[in-house]
């Protein structure tokens, strides 16, 4: 996000941005749950964000909420499990090695009441990856609410990904809500914003969400009594 | 401006990108170099690329090597063996391999700034690199189950090079030098993709004596076993027990198969006497028929029992088809199952599958819808060279796990 000109309601542009990921293989596979706990407590940083922070990304309407839980569910078939692993919200932890430790442990925990275990074909393999992110303008800026809800139902959907769910890896908050509060003194629907679960929308539902908190927003304000 | 005609067709992201990565490279030099300038998918897409890449300002060129034919047959074996199977590949074959590499880098222009060397042919050119060039592997080759003698001979060579690209996560390595994932592509604007007219499409069926107004189930493949023609003919025989529909069968004869003209002749032994099943033998580049088949099916099968990528998934796909298709090789990657197509494991599955589609024409139209939108988000020529360019910059900058190009 940038900000452009005096601070005020007024004058204060929001330059929408954009991002794609190039894919990287790490080489790393796992062919059963011991091999996946092993490989996710050593494996880099940027793949474990890859596989649970950029699983919007994918833009389809899944059960999950992150890759291992996906692969858990559809591939081994270890329902328990990708429950366990859907449930952990990301954003609640202080750090990727909490994280990190956390996706472990749930794995860890189900295999100790596995008797068996069952390791999958050639090719069904979970398989390691990260990303590099190329950031860049959207080609489209707002100056007050009413152009930044027309420019969010037209941007890419990697441009809502970038501000409203990296963002809070980024700074802690979405570029959003910053500029809600900053730029408008929009505190109320900054926080509205803030506040809407991410791990219960898609990308496009959450800017179907947003659009709505912003329609109500400027109904309000222009609605006059007859 | 040649991008320009992918605006409205491609997402408007990849082609800001593109300009954007364009303008960073504009003027210096991007050579490719593969073994031949015709036939198969990577020819075609680099014909596609290359004008593409110097409209924006890139100067790029395209190298052929050359070989007498026991260099064309060992690096057959080569191909064969990092696809798993068993071949004696002796030292001096090896030897030849490299020679005749030499020999083309002495009469060859290599001199660039960036390069993508394709698949194993001119591998070993990397020891005749140029200094401060930037060279990068760019393997099409599914090297998941390699034959473990060659794949280390080849990647002696790979090691030299800046990075390597693959075409799916799981064909990698796990070399210590950076390994990218570049899905393969579909050109929009090509002659079997095109948008066609009603007329044009009209004709084709008049050609092959389709009648309109009744469902047509279509698989496009070569006639081989991994594609699984008589499970199709099955799974529309239990279909038709209760819809009415017709199948069509087209394909060229798999002529490097010594298996293939048998199998078309099971095939057409097996539909033989039934008028609603037509199987045809198309011709090398029948390209608009394809297209036209395509766009005239109703649905579309790729039943694969084995396969590689599978870009007939992804042309169907573009022209608003759901797909079924065999949960093999590259099909999970374009059929994300229940969304815009589904996967199957049997002939039983496809039949159920098809029926489903057949009695439910919303969720036909609205499956087709995402197929299609599916493809133009990831399956498209643009975002291929979104991504190439996009190594480049990551090669610049190995360190990097965010580049801002604001």
């Amino acid at each position: 996000m940038e900000q452009r000109g005096p601070e005020g309601a007024e004058g204060v542009l929001f330059e929408f941005r954009q991002c794609v990921k190039l894919l990287r293989a790490t080489g790393r596979k796992a062919r059963d749950l011991e091999e996946l706990e092993s490989a996710i407590r050593s494996v880099s940083p940027h793949s474990i964000y890859h596989h649970v922070y950029e699983y919007p990304l994918k833009m389809i309407e899944l059960e999950y909420t992150n890759d291992f839980a996906h692969w858990a569910g559809e591939t081994l078939e270890a329902r328990r499990l990708a429950e366990a692993l859907s449930n952990i919200d990301p954003y609640r932890f202080g750090s990727m090695e909490e994280l990190r430790d956390e996706l472990a442990r749930q794995i860890e925990e189900f295999r100790k009441n596995q008797s068996l275990v069952q390791r999958v074909l050639p090719g069904e393999e979970f398989y390691f990856n990260e990303t590099v992110t190329l950031v860049f303008p959207a080609g489209a800026r707002a100056r007050n609410l009413a152009e930044f809800l027309m420019a969010l139902k037209f941007v890419d959907a990697s441009s809502i990904y970038y501000h409203f769910f990296e963002a809070r890896n980024r700074v802690g908050i979405n570029d959003f809500s910053v500029w809600l509060k900053d730029a408008l003194g929009r505190e109320e629907l900054a926080r509205n914003l803030h506040e809407m679960d991410l791990l219960m929308h898609t990308v496009s539902g959450i800017r179907d969400l947003i659009a709505s908190s912003l329609e109500d927003e400027l109904r309000r304000e222009i609605e006059v009594s007859p | 401006m040649i991008l320009e005609s992918y605006a409205g067709i491609a997402p408007k992201r990849d082609l800001i990108i593109i300009r954007l990565l364009g303008r960073r490279f504009a003027g210096r030099t991007f050579l490719h170099v593969n073994s031949t300038r015709v036939g198969g998918g990577v020819a075609e897409i680099l014909h596609r690329m290359l004008p593409i890449l110097n409209d924006i300002g890139i100067r790029a060129r395209w190298e052929v090597i050359e070989g007498d034919p026991d260099f064309f047959d060992m690096t057959k074996k080569i191909h064969n063996a990092l696809q798993g199977k068993p071949e004696e590949i002796t030292s001096s074959m090896w030897e030849h391999h490299f020679q005749v590499n030499r020999i083309n880098a002495e009469g060859m222009d290599l001199g660039a700034d960036f390069a993508f060397i394709h698949d194993p042919q001119p591998v070993p050119l990397i020891d005749f690199r140029p200094s401060g060039a930037k060279w990068v592997w760019r393997c099409h080759i599914d090297l998941s189950t390699p034959h473990e003698a060659a794949a280390e001979r080849i990647q002696a060579y790979a090691l030299k090079y800046e990075a390597a690209i693959f075409s799916v996560a799981k064909f990698a390595r796990g070399m210590p030098v950076p390994e990218y994932v570049v899905l393969p592509s579909i050109d929009p604007l090509s002659e079997k993709n095109r948008e066609l007219e009603k007329e044009e499409i009209e004709e084709i069926a008049n050609k092959f004596n389709i009648p309109p107004g009744k469902p047509l189930i279509l698989q496009v493949s070569r006639f081989d076993r991994f594609k699984d023609p008589l499970g199709v003919i099955k799974a529309w025989r239990m279909v038709r027990k209760y819809n009415d529909c017709m199948l069509v069968l087209a394909g060229s004869p798999a002529t490097d198969d010594p298996e293939g003209p048998k199998i078309l002749a099971e095939v057409e032994e097996f539909a033989a006497g039934d008028p609603d099943i037509k199987v045809l033998l198309l011709p090398a580049f029948s390209d608009r028929e394809i297209n036209a088949l395509q766009r005239l099916a109703t649905v579309v099968l790729q039943k694969s029992v084995k396969e590689g990528f599978g870009l007939t998934v992804s042309e169907a796909m573009w022209k608003g088809k759901p797909v079924i298709g065999g949960a093999v090789g590259g099909i999970p990657y374009q059929i994300i199952h229940g969304q815009n197509g589904f996967l199957v494991h049997s002939v039983e599955g496809a039949a159920f599958r098809i029926r489903q589609f057949l009695n439910s024409p919303d969720l036909l139209k609205s499956m087709g819808e995402k197929a299609r939108e599916h493809v133009r988000n990831n399956f498209l020529i643009t975002r291929q060279i979104r991504d190439y360019l996009s190594v480049w910059a990551a090669v610049e900058e190995p360190e990097s796990t965010s580049i801002m190009m604001v």
